[in-house]
């Protein structure tokens, strides 16, 4: 199940939310932001769904806080259509994903979060294919140390030498081909 | 004579009285005065006349002769001496009489063969020995003797002229004349008493002035003649011998001293001859002077003085001619009463001086030409009241002329201004009708910029209050949909138990199957979730509909209907209506007066004022550093009773920038405005003003830069 957090000061909205998406996601609400970070940190959150217009900060200004510990979870900005150029700041500065206009429309959020869990599923993947290929990168330059230093060996070899190079290195195309 | 009665026929009166007095003195003329002055002698001059003895120059060789008739000695504080050589023969028995009265000390000696045989004293300092003297003049019997020589001897002194008029007559003759004297003067003072009597009435019937000063000039006048002629006695003179020496003087400096008063006056030469006014005033005060050397004893001096000051009269002519000239016609009479009487005062003086000969009309001269000028003058007079009543008719009738004009100027003039005031009243109509037109023009003007500043501050809280609706809508939406999903839940297990037949012997079994459900379900979950969202629902529907009736109220368009409101009513609808957009600014802190009265107001416009002053208070701290939560606007509304009076005052009070008194004094301007271009029209506080003075409300600012504003506003109640 995806994990979401969402934050507001009206309680009913919290309420509301999560009686409607309770049964697809994993949701998780409140109405404030030090609790909300609390939550990023012991919870797996793939979506951040946050309201603009709150006493305290704003969501934007939320987003920002929150960038530099927790940047992968997908950030969603929920609001009403007046603060539409702290909306428009938002998505340039790449701080958030959407923009929800309120009132909802239940099935629209539902694929929104849907679509943002999938991306942040996607980004994790493509992080985790860089991160493995990274590793290989590192292991293929380690291998190809071994290369020139067995090259070097290898001018001043005989024959028995050269074929028990010759089995290294089919060897070591072995497992690059892996 | 009869009475002087003031007529118009008083020219022939005039006429007939000197046709009287003509004939009287014709008759004394006729028997013609025989004067012996040159029978007369004199001593030459080298005699000290003063130490002279009597027998001593009766028998003297040097005595001269006079040749006047009437001789004159002049005057002086010398002694004289004349003598006069009586034939005994023929001369005893009668009267020697010298017919002057004004001289002062007279004595005659009879003189018989160088012997003193009577001595006479007589004049005006011998008052208590004069049984000799027959009627007013000095007369001396001469004696019955027989003698070779018979003489008689005059010593004489007086501060007057000493003229000898003498003769020589028989008693009878002397008594005859003085007789006549006696009657004419009386004729005369009868005269001048009645010109006095007469003018007194006048003066107390008529009050004019210059009756008075005539009245004294008569007096004056018949009193100057009175002591000249000798009847100085009339008046009791001779008791008292000071006075009697100088009545001529008193009677001169008076006479004098009337006529210039009256000239003045009756001339009004301050008005026609200013000169001679001054002139006059100038012998006024020679006249007086005389008067003080009379007084003190100088009495040739002063009667010297007094001669010369007759001239005064001679100016009086040409004073007279310059005030007819002038118009002034009473001054006719008075230029014939002068001239006779100047004219009598020539002769007199020519008289005295020997040019012309002493005789009767010379002698009466004096006293006719003043009986004339007083009686011309009474004329005169007379004529000059005449004058006065002309002249004051003519002023009556100028004035009413003159008034007649100006009313005739004035009717002219009012219907000028008649005319122009209408002309300037329809101009003005007109005026006014353009005046009011721009007027109207202007206030449908006024209207619609308060219509159209209303509307754009509505434009702006649309925006805030679809953000404030949003929310109870977002989740009142929501709610009901995820309601319907646990219905579907709970139908679910409902379902289940209908199929569950209580009879059926695996009802446990089915029991637990359902709890299963439960479980699966988490239905006490779903139970509490439930509960929120229906209380979700409850508050959204509430705070939808509580934002409904603020704009409900908000935007009543009363117009200028005046309704009564609760005004805390109104102020919570401008809240309601401004929370969105306040939540941004600042927190609202209220603190509602409870039972406040209902207020007679225009409510619409009254919520455009609060939320007018509202959003600026909450504006007014977005400089001020304050965390949102911090910046506080304090509403605040209360019943304040005073003496007699009371109002609902409302106060709202922040802590923004506050403002200078400069930037204070022009806030309810229009088109004032601290914002910048294009945010403020800077109409919204001058529209304010504008609603709270048709509430008749005050308006109370206090400010302080960097602390704050609080508006109070006072409705009267």
């Amino acid at each position: 199940m995806i994990n979401i957090l969402y934050l507001d000061d009206e309680l009913h909205n919290l309420t509301a939310f999560r009686a409607a998406f309770r049964r697809d996601f994993h949701v998780h609400v409140t109405t404030e932001p030090t609790e909300a970070v609390r939550i990023l940190r012991e919870q797996p959150i793939e979506v951040i769904i946050s309201d603009q217009k709150m006493p305290t900060l704003s969501g934007v200004e939320f987003f920002e806080l929150i960038m530099p510990d927790f940047p992968d979870p997908v950030r969603m900005l929920l609001t009403g259509h007046a603060d539409i150029d702290a909306v428009i700041d938002a998505i340039n500065k790449g701080q958030i994903y959407k923009y929800i206009a309120k009132p909802w429309n239940e099935s629209v959020l539902r694929s929104m979060v849907n679509e943002a869990s999938m991306l942040f599923h996607e980004r994790k993947a493509v992080s985790d294919q860089g991160e493995v290929l990274l590793h290989r990168m590192q292991e293929a330059r380690a291998m190809a140390l071994r290369i020139q230093r067995a090259t070097d060996q290898a001018s001043s070899l005989d024959a028995n030498q050269v074929a028990e190079i010759n089995k290294q290195a089919s060897e070591i195309n072995r497992l690059l081909a892996d | 004579m009869c009475g002087f009665a003031l007529s118009q026929h008083r020219n022939n009166r005039g006429t007939h009285f000197a046709v009287v007095v003509f004939a009287l003195l014709s008759s004394f003329s006729a028997q013609a005065q025989k004067f012996i002055g040159t029978r007369l002698e004199y001593l030459p001059e080298e005699y000290n006349m003063d130490l002279l003895e009597v027998e001593m120059v009766a028998e003297s060789e040097d005595w001269v002769s006079f040749e006047q008739l009437v001789p004159n000695l002049g005057m002086g504080s010398g002694v004289e001496w004349i003598r006069l050589t009586l034939d005994p023969m023929t001369e005893n028995g009668k009267l020697i009489e010298i017919q002057n009265a004004g001289i002062d000390d007279l004595t005659c000696f009879m003189v018989c063969d160088g012997k003193i045989i009577a001595s006479y004293p007589s004049g005006i300092m011998n008052t208590n020995d004069k049984k000799h003297q027959f009627g007013t003049y000095p007369s001396f019997p001469v004696p019955l003797v027989e003698c070779s020589k018979l003489h008689a001897l005059f010593r004489m002194q007086s501060n007057k002229p000493m003229i000898i008029p003498l003769r020589i007559t028989g008693p009878r003759k002397v008594l005859e004349d003085a007789h006549q004297r006696d009657v004419l003067f009386a004729l005369y003072a009868g005269v001048m008493l009645v010109m006095l009597l007469y003018n007194l009435f006048l003066f107390l019937s008529v009050g004019d002035r210059s009756y008075l000063e005539y009245v004294l000039f008569i007096f004056a006048v018949g009193g100057a003649q009175l002591a000249l002629n000798g009847y100085g006695f009339v008046i009791g003179a001779e008791r008292w011998p000071w006075l009697n020496l100088r009545l001529i003087h008193l009677f001169g400096v008076f006479s004098g001293l009337t006529t210039i008063l009256f000239v003045q006056n009756f001339l009004r030469l301050s008005r026609y001859v200013p000169w001679l006014h001054k002139l006059l005033n100038g012998y006024f005060l020679l006249y007086l002077i005389a008067l003080v050397l009379a007084l003190i004893g100088r009495l040739e001096l002063s009667y010297q003085l007094i001669n010369f000051c007759a001239a005064a009269s001679l100016f009086c002519i040409p004073g007279a001619i310059i005030t007819i000239r002038k118009g002034y016609s009473p001054a006719k009479y008075f230029l014939l009463a002068f001239t006779v009487f100047i004219f009598a005062v020539f002769i007199f003086v020519l008289k005295d001086s020997g040019v012309i000969p002493y005789n009767a009309w010379t002698f009466y001269a004096l006293p006719m030409g003043s009986a004339i000028e007083v009686v011309v003058l009474s004329l005169a007079l007379a004529s000059r009241i005449n004058q006065l009543k002309r002249e004051s008719v003519q002023a009556r009738e100028e004035q009413l002329r003159v008034s007649q004009l100006n009313e005739q100027i004035v009717r002219e003039q009012n219907s000028v201004l008649e005319e122009r005031v209408t002309k300037r009243t329809a101009a003005l109509e007109s005026a006014n009708s353009i005046m009011q037109n721009t007027l109207n023009d202007l206030q449908s003007a006024q209207q619609q910029l308060i219509q159209s500043e209303k509307l754009a501050s509505i434009g702006q809280l649309t925006a805030g209050i679809a953000h404030e609706l949003n929310n109870p809508i977002n989740f009142v939406a929501s709610s009901a949909q995820s309601l319907r999903r646990d219905f579907e839940d709970l139908s679910q297990i409902i379902d289940k138990m209908k199929e569950i037949d209580p009879s059926t012997p695996n009802l446990h079994e089915e029991m637990a199957k359902l709890k299963e459900i439960f479980r699966n379900l988490d239905i006490e979950f779903t139970q509490r979730e439930i509960e929120e969202l229906l209380n979700g629902i409850e508050d959204g529907t509430k705070r939808t509909s509580e934002i409904v009736k603020g704009l409900r109220i908000f935007s009543r368009m009363d117009g200028d209907n005046f309704t009564m409101a609760q005004i805390n009513e109104l102020i919570e609808s401008t809240l309601i209506v401004l929370r969105s957009n306040l939540k941004d600014y600042a927190v609202v802190e209220s603190d509602m007066g409870a039972d406040l009265p209902m207020l007679s107001c225009q409510p619409g416009r009254l919520n455009q004022v609060f939320m007018n002053i509202i959003t600026n208070a909450s504006q007014s701290m977005e400089e001020s550093g304050l965390a949102v939560e911090e910046r506080k606007v304090r509403i605040s509304s209360r019943k304040v009773d005073s003496i007699g009076q009371s109002w609902i005052e409302v106060r709202v009070k922040d802590q923004g920038v506050g403002m200078s008194e400069a930037v204070k004094a022009q806030i309810f301007d229009p088109f004032f405005t601290t914002k910048a271009v294009g945010e403020g029209t800077g109409l919204g506080l001058s529209i304010v003003m504008g609603i709270l003075r048709d509430h008749n409300a005050e308006v109370e600012v206090e400010t302080e830069e960097g602390v704050g504003t609080e508006f109070i506003i006072r409705f009267p109640l």
